[in-house]
């Protein structure tokens, strides 16, 4: 049995069993719920009055054409960016006003548009950051970050420093990177297939429907790539113009006809 | 001499790399380094145990240098990400300030002199004074302690990281301004053991930061502003451009020799032997 295989049955180990359909009509409190979420630069309104809500074990995608505040939901998420109005919860605890590391620290972790990796520092060393400030052994870390980048077919690069890595490379590390934190709950990625080569996407795709059925981490995936959002999200959100014009499966949102307006520019 | 003043260099560069801040008040770190120094050394240790109060007044300087990020520095960069902080610059320019008019006010304008660490010594057929043979020994440790903490254990790796990506760090779940508070403390900590060190050389009086802080800057900008391996090449090249200019032209012009070397860097290497563009369009 490889190494890959051993990974799987590590992660079944952690496995609640539960099917989209379960998590869909679970009447439980959403893991993150945000009303009426307000935020303004200057004079510019990005985000006006947006409600939405994701179950635990969800695969969310949120689309939007571009400008349309998808970025800016993950930054107030995430506490980059301060609220101009409403509240966020996470797991019934409001975290707008919590610092990142704070908010990172409940197990919200994101990823960038543009990788944020440690550039001079080597893949194995980018993978440990995350345990820099946990409760947890550098040794049994170390194990864990070994894992994951075999799972993630990194390893024969993982002494080579980060600059030394493609564009689609960088992301996958840094995709991967987040899921060493040890009680990741949330999972929110920045368009975590732009510009990235097939091979790698299908590696992308393998790490979050593995951690979505084995470890019900929950996804919000902000993308572009519309046959990987209908393949992976369970539901889509639609953004425009910094509303939320649309929520449902993908065969829903795309009949919408506010949706069909938002991307072909209709009246 | 020019290693001597790698470890002011080490702390300003320290500083910049984790927070994007210079520290203009170094040099007051590094008074008052020589000054809790000679009280230690004069009133409580006695010269034979001069190491430990090179410790204590690091110690110190650390206490201080943490504390006043906190009060003073920490508050600007609450909810600032990776934008650079100018105005914590300027604070560092207040604390110098006040930093040497309370020297004045509470040790007087007075210069003090430490005992020696050690006698007059000779390398081969040179005679060399004995308090360098000490600093220049004492730094060199101070500066491989340094890089092995940076470069070889977990919590060194995690200042390497908030160094080279904030929001990467702060979105992991790192405290980055923990982190601010403790390289802080480091760099003034550095400042005050080249202080403790350099005490009998340099002697001990409020304006005692002024001259290693020049120098400290030369070997900043020729080495590059934030590179950690610039501070120590360009301390060794500054050393060896004095020692050179001195023998070879006329010894009293030593402190044109650095400046000199200084310009034609800058004449090859805009940014310095190591550094990199801070702006680009």
């Amino acid at each position: 049995m490889g190494k890959t295989e051993n990974l799987f049955l590590f992660f079944k180990k952690w496995s609640r069993g539960k099917g989209i359909e379960e998590i869909m009509n679970s009447q439980s409190r959403p893991l993150l719920d945000i009303k009426n979420l307000v935020k303004d630069f200057g004079g510019l309104r990005a985000l006006s009055n947006v409600s939405l809500n994701i179950q635990k074990g969800e695969i969310r995608g949120l689309i939007g054409p571009n400008g349309s505040g998808k970025t800016t939901m993950i930054n107030l998420i995430t506490g980059i960016y301060n609220i101009s109005g409403g509240a966020i919860y996470f797991s019934q605890d409001r975290i707008d006003g919590l610092q990142p590391n704070v908010i990172a620290g409940r197990g919200v972790i994101r990823t960038f548009q543009i990788p944020r990796v440690f550039k001079d520092m080597t893949v194995l060393e980018n993978m440990m950051v995350p345990a820099l400030c946990q409760q947890q052994s550098m040794a049994e870390a170390k194990a864990r970050a070994e894992e994951l980048l075999e799972f993630s077919l990194l390893t024969r690069m993982k002494d080579e420093p980060a600059k030394n890595l493609s564009g689609g490379q960088n992301m996958l590390l840094q995709i991967v990177r987040g899921f060493m934190k040890k009680d990741l709950r949330l999972y929110l990625m920045d368009e975590p297939f732009s510009g990235v080569h097939e091979s790698i996407k299908g590696i992308i795709i393998k790490n979050i429907k593995a951690m979505n059925q084995e470890k019900m981490i929950t996804f919000l995936i902000v993308s572009h790539e519309m046959t990987t959002v209908r393949n992976l999200c369970h539901r889509i959100s639609v953004l425009h113009k910094g509303e939320l014009i649309s929520q449902g499966t993908m065969e829903e949102v795309a009949n919408d006809p506010l949706v069909i307006d938002a991307y072909l520019g209709g009246e | 001499m020019g290693v001597l003043y790698c470890l002011m260099s080490l702390g300003v560069n320290f500083i910049y790399g984790i927070m994007k801040v210079i520290n203009w008040a170094i040099g007051e770190f590094f008074m008052i380094g020589a000054y809790v120094q000679y009280l230690l050394i004069v009133f409580f240790l006695g010269v034979r145990y001069w190491y430990i109060g090179v410790l204590i007044a690091a110690l110190c300087t650390f206490l201080l240098g943490a504390l006043v990020q906190k009060i003073l520095i920490k508050p600007m960069f609450v909810g600032i990400i990776e934008e650079k902080m100018e105005y914590a610059t300027i604070v560092t320019i207040a604390m110098a300030i006040l930093f040497r008019n309370l020297a004045i006010f509470i040790g007087g304008p007075f210069i003090y002199t430490p005992p020696d660490y050690a006698p007059p010594t000779r390398i081969g057929p040179l005679p060399v004074s004995g308090n360098n043979v000490i600093a220049f020994i004492g730094t060199i440790i101070i500066l491989a302690f340094f890089f092995y903490f940076l470069k070889r254990t977990w919590i060194g790796k995690a200042f390497q990281a908030v160094s080279q990506n904030r929001p990467g760090v702060l979105t992991a779940g790192i405290d980055v301004l923990k982190f601010d508070m403790i390289a802080f403390g480091i760099g003034t900590a550095l400042a005050g053991a080249g202080g403790a060190l350099l005490a009998p050389v340099l002697l001990v009086y409020p304006l005692c930061g002024v001259i290693p802080t020049v120098r400290g800057f030369e070997i900043i900008v020729i080495g590059g502003l934030g590179s950690i391996p610039g501070v120590f090449v360009a301390g060794l090249s500054l050393g060896i451009a004095e020692s050179l200019g001195a023998a070879f032209i006329n010894p009293s012009f030593v402190d044109i020799y650095g400046f000199g070397l200084l310009m034609l860097i800058l004449l090859i290497k805009p940014y310095g032997l190591f550094g990199k563009p801070e702006r680009s369009v």
